[in-house]
């Protein structure tokens, strides 16, 4: 049963000149097509992996998947709901907001430095009004913790106090805080050292088998792809070029941009 | 044997830190031979481009170059760089963006980096110019426009231009195309391997990617908490690792290798240590699975010029 269907999915960007500038010069609008009609579907538990190089239209399309931002044309289904559907109701919406969590890049951008960990991990629990008790909160912050290989004292702590990789073991925290099922991961280890990078995405397939998580997973590196995703799609200026299982495309690619990808990319395999 | 372009003897970097010490740089030595590209490689914090900017004597206060030597063709230039930098050795920096002037055309920035170093009229400075950027592949009448003009891997290309203006013998690259797409970075990765091929430059390239060292480097040197923890012919490092922390590196690189698909990789336990708490003895124990008393309490030696670890140590002679 697939759990996102993503069904033509268009987004447009409006870089046009102001209307009376355009009337002057007559110049034409400037429209660019940062998604142009991809279509995917992501089975339940299982990783779906978008790769493509910069400005490709990966995390657009994981904003659009997100719900955090309307697309301009065809439509995203989460577990059969729109969350762009006008017609939906705010608690539905709700509901489909805390079953979608993200991680996102930069683990030092993405965490407020003025909060203690324990109410960065708190906040998405009270939000949704999951658990009302204080001390049943707590209780279930020190297992997140717990869970992604932080120490309940880690609580009191600031973000700054942290190295990038727990930083980013964090970030995984709180997106489990809302029982969530599905996780969209943007580039989630693009920011650390390869040690650790091993760390979180062991922990990341951990929490999959775990929780039966269904994660979105973008990346530029290949490599990483490999070892994360059960399908990947490639993604060449905003269009998917490619899609297919992980080992079959990795063994026999078809289209000349993913074989010039995966010729292009510095293997360490080459060697051993 | 050839004499080393570079030489590298006992070389500390450190930092006064209220009444403590602390080492950047801890006792690193190594040489590089002309001709070859030598990979510098580690986590963040381990001391590579403290090492380049060492190299280069741009080194500024609080850090200090406490001890050791550094030697270009035989001449001591740890005291004063100043002679060879930018002439006989120059730097390619990781974001091309920052480091070439954004209100000046790439032409007028070549010119004045080849009549600086190089004894030329301004005319042929610009036709110097010109061959220079066919060289790294880019169209000879651009030679007036801006950098903005110019896509992220073009940029990094006319900074290598600048590089080589000088004809310089060591060219020292920290982190060259981490800003860079794939595609990208295999063409300029490329482009440094054809030019230190053709014209003989040495070249150090500084990265944390095990896979750029894998396809780029002759020989590479590992490094952890500022110190030299292995060093070899690349190929000898990567396939078999002496130090159990290159190991650790070279395992848990994920390769591009349906057969990895869904295994776990192998991760190092913990992280690198910060400079102000650095373990005893060897600085990786915590991190070791070998790890014994020893290894808690006294620094090991680099053995049989290759592993600093005490698994590797035999009995032979000490260095």
């Amino acid at each position: 049963m697939s759990y996102v269907t993503a069904h033509h999915l268009t987004r447009y960007y409006d870089l046009s000149d102001p209307w009376i500038v355009r009337r002057i010069t007559g110049r034409p609008k400037n429209i660019l097509t940062a998604v142009d009609h991809v279509s995917f579907t992501i089975k339940k538990g299982e990783t779906y992996a978008l790769v493509g190089e910069s400005g490709s239209g990966k995390s657009t399309i994981a904003q659009m998947v997100s719900g955090l931002l309307k697309p301009s044309g065809g439509m995203v289904q989460i577990d059969g709901h729109d969350p762009y559907d006008a017609n939906l109701s705010p608690e539905t919406l709700r509901q489909m907001r805390q079953r979608i969590q993200m991680v996102f890049q930069s683990p030092y951008a993405s965490l407020n430095p003025r909060w203690k960990v324990g109410n960065i991990i708190l906040e998405p629990i009270k939000s949704f009004n999951l658990i009302e008790d204080s001390t049943e909160q707590l209780k279930r912050v020190t297992s997140l913790l717990d869970q992604v290989g932080l120490s309940a004292r880690d609580a009191h702590k600031y973000p700054h106090e942290f190295s990038g990789g727990q930083r980013q073991r964090i970030s995984i925290a709180r997106a489990l805080a809302s029982q969530p099922e599905m996780i969209i991961c943007d580039e989630p280890t693009s920011a650390l050292d390869v040690s650790v990078q091993a760390q979180v995405l062991n922990l990341l397939k951990d929490l999959q088998q775990e929780f039966s998580l269904t994660y979105l997973f973008i990346s530029h590196d290949l490599a990483v792809i490999s070892t994360m995703a059960n399908t990947i799609g490639v993604l060449k200026n905003g269009q998917l070029v490619e899609e297919a299982g992980a080992t079959s495309l990795l063994n026999a690619p078809q289209h000349d941009y993913t074989k010039m990808l995966l010729s292009s990319a510095p293997d360490i395999g080459a060697f051993i | 044997m050839t004499k080393p372009l570079l030489e590298i003897n006992q070389l500390s970097v450190s930092l006064k830190k209220r009444r403590q010490v602390l080492k950047a740089v801890d006792a690193l030595s190594f040489k590089i031979y002309p001709g070859e590209i030598v990979g510098l490689v580690g986590e963040s914090g381990a001391g590579k481009s403290m090492t380049g900017a060492a190299i280069l004597g741009l080194i500024d206060a609080p850090l200090f170059i406490s001890d050791g030597q550094i030697l270009f063709k035989g001449e001591r230039i740890d005291q004063d760089a100043s002679t060879v930098r930018g002439s006989q050795i120059s730097m390619i920096f990781q974001d091309p963006l920052v480091s070439l002037n954004p209100l000046r055309r790439i032409g007028d920035q070549l010119v004045e980096t080849i009549t600086t170093h190089l004894n030329m009229s301004k005319a042929e400075a610009f036709k110097r110019a010109q061959t220079l950027l066919k060289d790294v592949g880019i169209d000879p009448s651009r030679i007036n426009a801006y950098p903005h003009t110019f896509s992220g891997g073009m940029r990094q290309r006319v900074v290598i231009a600048l590089a080589l203006a000088s004809e310089p013998e060591l060219i020292i690259a920290d982190e060259p195309t981490t800003a860079l797409d794939v595609s990208v970075q295999a063409q300029i990765l490329d482009l440094l391997k054809q030019l230190s091929k053709t014209r003989g430059t040495s070249i150090i390239l500084i990265t944390h990617d095990m896979g750029v060292i894998a396809e780029t480097t002759d020989r590479v040197a590992v490094l952890y908490s500022g110190r030299l923890a292995e060093i070899g012919s690349t190929k000898d490092v990567l396939t078999d690792p002496q130090h159990p922390y290159t190991k650790g590196l070279v395992a848990a690189t994920p390769q591009i290798n349906a057969a990895s698909l869904h295994e776990k990789l192998y991760q190092i336990p913990g992280a690198m240590p910060d400079l102000d708490n650095i373990p005893q003895g060897c600085a990786f124990n915590p991190r070791c699975h070998s790890a014994d008393d020893r290894c808690r309490t006294q620094h090991p030696p680099l053995f049989h010029d290759r592993s600093a670890c005490w698994l590797n140590d035999d009995g032979a002679k000490k260095p």
